[in-house]
């Protein structure tokens, strides 16, 4: 019976894992970039290793490594890790209601892996309820974590030898996974004024070389997705209250 | 110094996406504000990924040469038709690299 349960949490986590193939190895150029950046703006190899080990933010690294290499003052690091970070917080409140009646040991665990990767994969309203798909998470996660650190090693031990990498175009792999995951759950009007919303805004903040642009457009976007069921339902009440009344009509 | 550094920058990380898990945090989601939360990924996602494709050095990109862009068509109707990351990825990927090699810049 043990046996049974044991193996089936293995079935799930090997089923994460699987799952987050394609996005492990489309960070496969970002992380080597990241690994080899560290190196080739001074960093010692401990060091460059803890950033993927205890950072674990690609976007982070990459800025902050550039910053420290020119020795940025610490506030101005630790405020722009920060903002960067700040959607983060967004994934966190989603989740919040699935994960925060669960021991710490899964809380800290689920919300040290929770990357933008794996919040994607779990988007869907099932993911992350019940013991099973906690170990999906997990599986996909963790499997995700050790990737972001091989990557990076790859990068640290190549990055002497590398030439820069930052204009290479490394940044589209990481553009196209999340067309691939995006994409596909457009199926609604709300979905596209949401997705539409936060393009447009992203673009311009972006343009504006607004730091905090990334998640005000994303809090915008999710309220314009917000406001469009809104109204979606009180037009669904109207017409239903209307619809005798239309019949009527000569 | 850059030991501290590393160690604070995980402490901003971790708390960016562990803080709202916590239960003794005071902040009840309810229905209108799931409702609304149920956005967060495509908002999210879009708004990372868009930028990587139209903004190049703080500048518009919308030339027709611009490989992100072409590559970033053909990935929307892969995605679109097939619902596959792998098919998505690997077509986009090949054309972009494809476009990189032989678009003269």
């Amino acid at each position: 019976m043990a046996f049974d349960r044991r193996s089936a949490y293995l079935y799930r986590a090997r089923q994460g894992a699987l799952d987050m193939l394609p996005l492990n190895l489309a960070v496969l150029p970002w992380g080597i970039l990241c690994g080899s950046l560290a190196i080739q703006r001074d960093f010692s190899t401990l060091e460059a290793l803890l950033m993927p080990a205890l950072v674990f933010a690609g976007a982070v690294q990459l800025i902050v490594t550039q910053l420290m290499y020119e020795q940025a003052p610490l506030v101005t690091i630790l405020f722009t890790a920060t903002v960067i970070s700040s959607r983060h917080f967004l994934y966190g409140l989603a989740l919040r209601d699935k994960l925060k009646h669960l021991p710490l040991r899964w809380r800290a665990s689920l919300g040290f892996l929770l990357t933008d990767e794996l919040f994607a994969l779990s988007g869907q309203s099932k993911s992350l309820r019940g013991k099973l798909q906690l170990v999906y998470g997990l599986g996909a996660g963790g499997s995700f974590y050790l990737c972001w650190l091989l990557w990076n090693v790859i990068g640290i031990v190549a990055g002497a030898y590398l030439p820069d990498l930052t204009n290479l175009g490394l940044d589209f792999a990481i553009a196209v996974t999340f067309i691939a995951l995006v994409i596909p759950s457009i199926v609604n009007v709300a979905m596209i004024v949401t997705v539409v919303v936060a393009a447009l805004l992203s673009v311009v903040f972006k343009l504006l070389n607004w730091e905090l642009g990334l998640v005000l457009a994303s809090v915008i976007a999710m309220y314009c997705g917000y406001l469009t069921t809104t109204i979606q339902a009180k037009l669904v009440i109207n017409t239903k209250c209307n619809g005798p009344s239309l019949e009527e009509l000569p | 110094m850059n030991l501290l550094t590393i160690v604070l920058l995980a402490i901003i990380t971790f708390t960016s996406r562990y803080l709202f898990l916590d239960p003794s945090l005071p902040i009840r989601i309810g229905p209108k504000v799931g409702r609304f939360l149920s956005f967060s990924a495509p908002a999210v996602l879009t708004a990372i990924w868009v930028p990587i494709i139209f903004v190049k050095d703080s500048q518009l990109n919308l030339s027709p040469t611009n490989p992100y862009l072409l590559a970033a068509l053909v990935a929307i109707v892969v995605a679109k038709k097939t619902s596959s990351i792998y098919l998505t990825l690997s077509a986009s990927v090949v054309f972009f690299v494809l476009l990189r090699l032989y678009l003269p810049v």
